[in-house]
């Protein structure tokens, strides 16, 4: 049925001038004999012809009818109607104009945003069966991860990875890569083949295994000339050979990490690789087919208990936590994203309101237009059809208009690079994007081209027409659709302002947090030395010492060394034992941050030393070792006491060197200004023992030009080692900005969605108050004539809108207190319903609505009675 | 007389156009007088409304339309039951009836 409905319909379509001319044969073949049949009952010709012609009704309306019946007039109406609409369109470019802008700033952010939310949400990713796989919350090290593979089932394989700078020299200036470190699971965990040759195989994947190294396509390209005979070639790595054995393909990304060259972690760190208490791995698993999460984090449970058991010197507190290897990347971004799309939705509700309105003002001016059509017979269902047509004709131009508006934003989006989203080097608009924007068009058109299209056919048309006559006396005239469009707009807006105002609260109050350190006029470099040439603690002070006292000759400089910067993301952790303190179960004493220093790192950052003294030059190889604690280690760890003179060391040191704590420094914000500050211990590098501790921190206090300073300061360290790359050339100011990178991009865009829908509802307001005034422009001019003040025909213009005003911002409060909830994530130190911030943007939104109204309604003012009374 | 006629009740014209349909093929004005004919001039088809009604069947596959000539020589567009047409033809006219003797028995009772 439904077939032959469709190629009757089809049948029709095509054939339609032959079809027209039956219709018409047909019909006049009725009238015939119709006439016919008169004309033998007696009546004359003229008379008969009269008599069926009547009874017939309009010729050219049953035609149409018949034409509806046999299903093609659909097609045709709908061509008919765009030709119709375009040409209406095209004859008022300012109405034109002004919708489909208004439709492409709300169509165009949220494609902007929607194809960041696709790209990073809902984008698979770049592995096979991506559904299977789990990343470890926590890092582990080789031998735990081997020994949880082998315990457990659920696993097709596992795969664990550390990322090491590794320098490469071969060409004339060394350079940093990044060396990852893996187990030869990795690859089959993540399901990926080498391009080029092959994968570190398991056997090789052991203790003296072979130093084999396989190349990312990067690397492959600029450094080995994209050689495809590189297989079997052998590269210097840390002053180590290694054989090129694979490349990867080029559009191979690691789930988190940035790698240049991938080596057995057996052939990379030796030491590190059977040492069970070196957590340093991420991990990644690929569950079995059929197997849940649930049961898998079950079995690992187990294994980790096993593990706690049989070594609880360093696997006492483990607890290994797998979560989709997805919901692990998009993490802390997910929020944010969702947050945004959110308020992006408002954004286009409120410039839909703004559509809608448009219209319904384009609606009254065209009234005579639609009044004559009306009593030409044309049937409501006919002219909503119409228009509906014009109204989604528009939101698609505005669509396409968005589309090219959104391509620039996510340009934007990614200038402002926060952190989660900087592995996204390009957001792309595939299919997915544009089915979006089609669709939102699509039911922008038709929905809010339909509200006001079925408000006028309820009678709003025809109350315009009453208003414009000369009855209006009273004025009680008010379209419904019309106020709660704008009341509607006003609480949405009020939504957004304030979910901007608290995220700019939050953003002042994170840049207002001390980092207990001064980041101007500090630059930062970072250094390691190779392993081979520097094996032991003596060679590296030597080295560091050296290069930092002629970093210090030169002038108006002053320079220092750390291992690890503040919200730089690393620390070294260990845990610490205090001199008369009772003695903890083993694997239970409390963390602490360690950092080594050298030189005059307080004064260099000007972190206030409060309590003791500094480190001097005196503290050195052969001397009493000391260490410099922060405050929060003082709190935490000797709470109430004098910390200066007490014992510390490392825990499992037997027999104990104690570091006599000498002074207290200021708290630092290492792990970021929204994070608690950890209790951490600075010793001096100098009388570290630990010989792995090869890489360092230059901070350089400086008013010498910094391009001039970072040549001058590479000369030196490749003057002492031409070998050693330097890297990481940063200043302090860009790492505290770059940490706070994340929230400065919610807070920028959100701030941009409230000014545009300030904006947005801003112009409804305007256009609600100048069509008011535009309607009761001969009413006002009696008024005037009659001697009102200008009080009281501001009044009158304008105090449905303050009503709707108030109206709308008490709903936008409402919806503001229930909705910034959603917000909490984002926020830092900052209520959800902070009163300041709510009632600080009713005040604002309330001033912009005010203004938006008082403009058009200074027109009233200005009208001449005369001239009022005789527009019409 | 249009005094006498009474309008015909929403949806059964296209039941009485099955019906008048149902004997031999007719073209459009022919089954309006049979219609007017057989209810002695009580129903009387608006002109307007029985020529789309004629397509709706078609389109729906009830009838089928092919070109022949009239009784007075004239090419005319013939009407035609199909299969379909009769069996809906009989589903309607069972439905009809039940309704009517439905509604006569209500009037007559209550």
């Amino acid at each position: 049925m439904l077939l032959h409905d469709l190629l009757f319909r089809l049948r029709s379509l095509m054939r339609r001038s032959a079809a027209e001319n039956e219709l018409d044969d047909e019909l006049r073949f009725h009238l015939e004999r119709q006439t016919d049949k008169y004309v033998k009952s007696g009546m004359s010709e003229a008379e008969a012809l009269r008599r069926a012609r009547l009874e017939f009704g309009g010729f050219d309306q049953v035609k149409d009818e018949c034409r509806e019946a046999r299903g093609v007039s659909l097609v045709e109406t709908l061509v008919q109607d765009l030709h119709y609409s375009a040409r209406t369109l095209l004859h008022s470019p300012a109405f034109t104009a002004c919708a489909v802008l208004t439709l492409a700033l709300g169509i165009g952010a949220n494609t902007a945003i929607f194809s960041v939310v696709n790209t990073v949400l809902l984008n698979p990713l770049p592995y096979p069966n991506p559904q299977e796989l789990l990343a470890g919350r926590q890092n582990d090290s080789l031998p735990n991860l081997k020994d949880i593979q082998r315990q457990t089932s659920s696993f097709a394989s596992s795969g664990g990875i550390n990322i090491e700078p590794m320098d490469f020299t071969a060409n004339s200036e060394p350079v940093r890569v990044h060396g990852a470190q893996v187990d030869a699971g990795l690859l089959a965990t993540l399901g990926v083949r080498p391009m080029l040759g092959r994968w570190i195989s398991a056997d090789e994947d052991v203790k003296g295994g072979p130093r084999n190294v396989v190349l990312s396509y990067p690397f492959w390209r600029d450094f080995l000339g994209a050689d495809p005979h590189a297989l079997g070639r052998a590269i210097q790595l840390s002053d180590k050979s290694y054989t090129v054995i694979g490349v990867m393909p080029r559009n191979f990304t690691l789930p988190r990490e940035l790698a240049d060259v991938f080596v057995p972690l057996w052939a990379g760190d030796p030491e590190a690789a059977p040492d069970r208490a070196v957590h340093s791995m991420h991990s990644y698993w690929r569950l079995k087919p059929g197997v849940r999460l649930a049961q898998a984090q079950a079995e690992i449970a187990q294994a980790d208990r096993r593990l706690a058991e049989e070594f609880p010197d360093t696997e006492r507190e483990r607890g290994t936590f797998l979560i989709p290897l997805h919901e692990w990347l998009v993490g802390d971004v997910r929020s944010a994203l969702l947050v945004l799309f959110g308020a992006v939705g408002l954004v286009l509700l409120i410039a839909c309101a703004n559509f809608a309105m448009l219209l319904m003002a384009r609606a009254v001016a065209r009234q005579r237009e639609l009044m004559i059509r009306a009593s030409l017979g044309a049937r409501n269902g006919r002219l909503i059809c119409q228009r509906l047509t014009e109204s989604t004709l528009l939101a698609l131009v505005g669509g396409a208009v968005g589309l090219v508006a959104a391509k620039a934003g996510t340009t934007l989006l990614l200038a402002l690079k926060p952190a989660e989203l900087r592995r996204f080097d390009a957001i792309t608009m595939d299919a997915r994007v544009f089915l979006f924007v089609f669709a939102i068009s699509l039911l922008t058109g038709l929905l809010f081209g339909l509200l006001p299209a079925w408000s006028a056919s309820r009678g709003d048309i025809a109350e315009a027409l009453r208003e414009n006559a000369r009855t209006t006396a009273t004025g009680v005239s008010r379209s419904p659709l019309r106020s709660f469009l704008v009341t509607a707009e006003l609480a949405l807006a009020l939504i957004l302002l304030a979910g901007a105002g608290l995220l700019i609260k939050g953003f002042l109050r994170l840049r207002s947090v001390d980092p207990g350190f001064n980041s101007a006029n500090v630059i930062t470099m970072y250094l390691q030395l190779p392993g081979t040439r520097y094996p032991q603690i003596p060679l590296q002070t030597n080295f560091r010492r050296e290069l930092l006292d002629r970093i210090n000759a030169f002038p108006g400089v002053h320079a220092a060394m750390i291992t690890d910067l503040p919200l730089a993301g690393n620390f070294v952790e260990h845990r610490v034992v205090v001199d008369g303190q009772p003695t903890r179960a083993v694997g239970a004493e409390p963390e602490v941050q360690t950092l080594s220093v050298m030189g005059d790192y307080f004064g260099v950052m000007q972190i206030p030393v409060r309590a003791g003294r500094n480190f001097s030059a005196m503290d050195r190889e052969g001397q009493p070792r000391v260490a410099i604690v922060n405050e929060a280690f003082v709190r935490q760890l000797v709470p109430g006491q004098s910390p200066i003179g007490i014992r510390i060391d490392w825990a499992g040191n037997e027999p104990h060197e104690w570091m006599t704590i000498v002074g207290v420094a200021g708290d630092v914000k290492h792990s970021g200004l929204n994070q608690p500050v950890d209790p951490a211990v600075y010793a001096p590098f100098s009388q570290n023992d630990e010989a792995w501790r090869k890489w360092m921190t230059l901070v350089i206090r400086t008013q010498v030009p910094v391009a001039g300073l970072v040549e001058d300061v590479k000369k030196q360290v490749w003057s002492l080692d031409s070998q050693i790359p330097v890297s990481g050339i940063q200043s302090m100011d860009d790492l505290l900005a770059v940490s706070v990178a994340q929230q400065r991009f919610n807070m920028s865009l959100l701030v941009s969605f409230a000014v545009l829908a300030v904006a947005l509802a801003g112009v409804g307001i305007y256009g609600m108050v100048a069509y008011r005034v535009n309607q009761r422009t001969h009413e006002i001019g009696i008024y005037i004539a009659l001697g009102a003040q200008h009080r009281d025909v501001l009044r009158l213009v304008m105090k449905d809108g303050v009503k709707l005003g108030v109206l709308g911002i008490v709903l936008g409060l409402a919806g503001a207190m229930a909705l910034t909830r959603v917000m909490v994530s984002l926020l830092f130190e900052v209520e959800p319903t902070d009163p300041a911030i709510l009632i600080g943007v009713a005040l604002l939104l309330g001033a912009v609505a005010m203004l938006a109204g008082y403009i058009p309604a200074r027109r009233a003012l200005g009208i001449h009675p005369i001239t009022a009374l005789r527009r019409e | 007389m249009p005094s006498r006629s009474i309008d015909l009740p929403q949806g059964t014209l296209d039941l009485l156009i099955l019906r008048t349909l149902s004997p031999e093929p007719l073209h459009g004005w022919a089954v309006s007088e049979r219609i007017q004919q057989i209810s002695s001039d009580v129903l009387r088809v608006q002109q307007g409304s029985l020529y789309p009604a004629l397509h709706r069947l078609e389109r729906r596959g009830w009838i089928k339309a092919r070109w022949g000539t009239s009784e007075n020589n004239r090419r005319a567009k013939f009407y035609q039951l199909t299969k379909a047409g009769r069996r809906e033809l009989e589903i309607e006219q069972d439905a009809w009836q039940k309704l009517t003797a439905a509604v006569s028995q209500v009037l007559e009772t209550v």
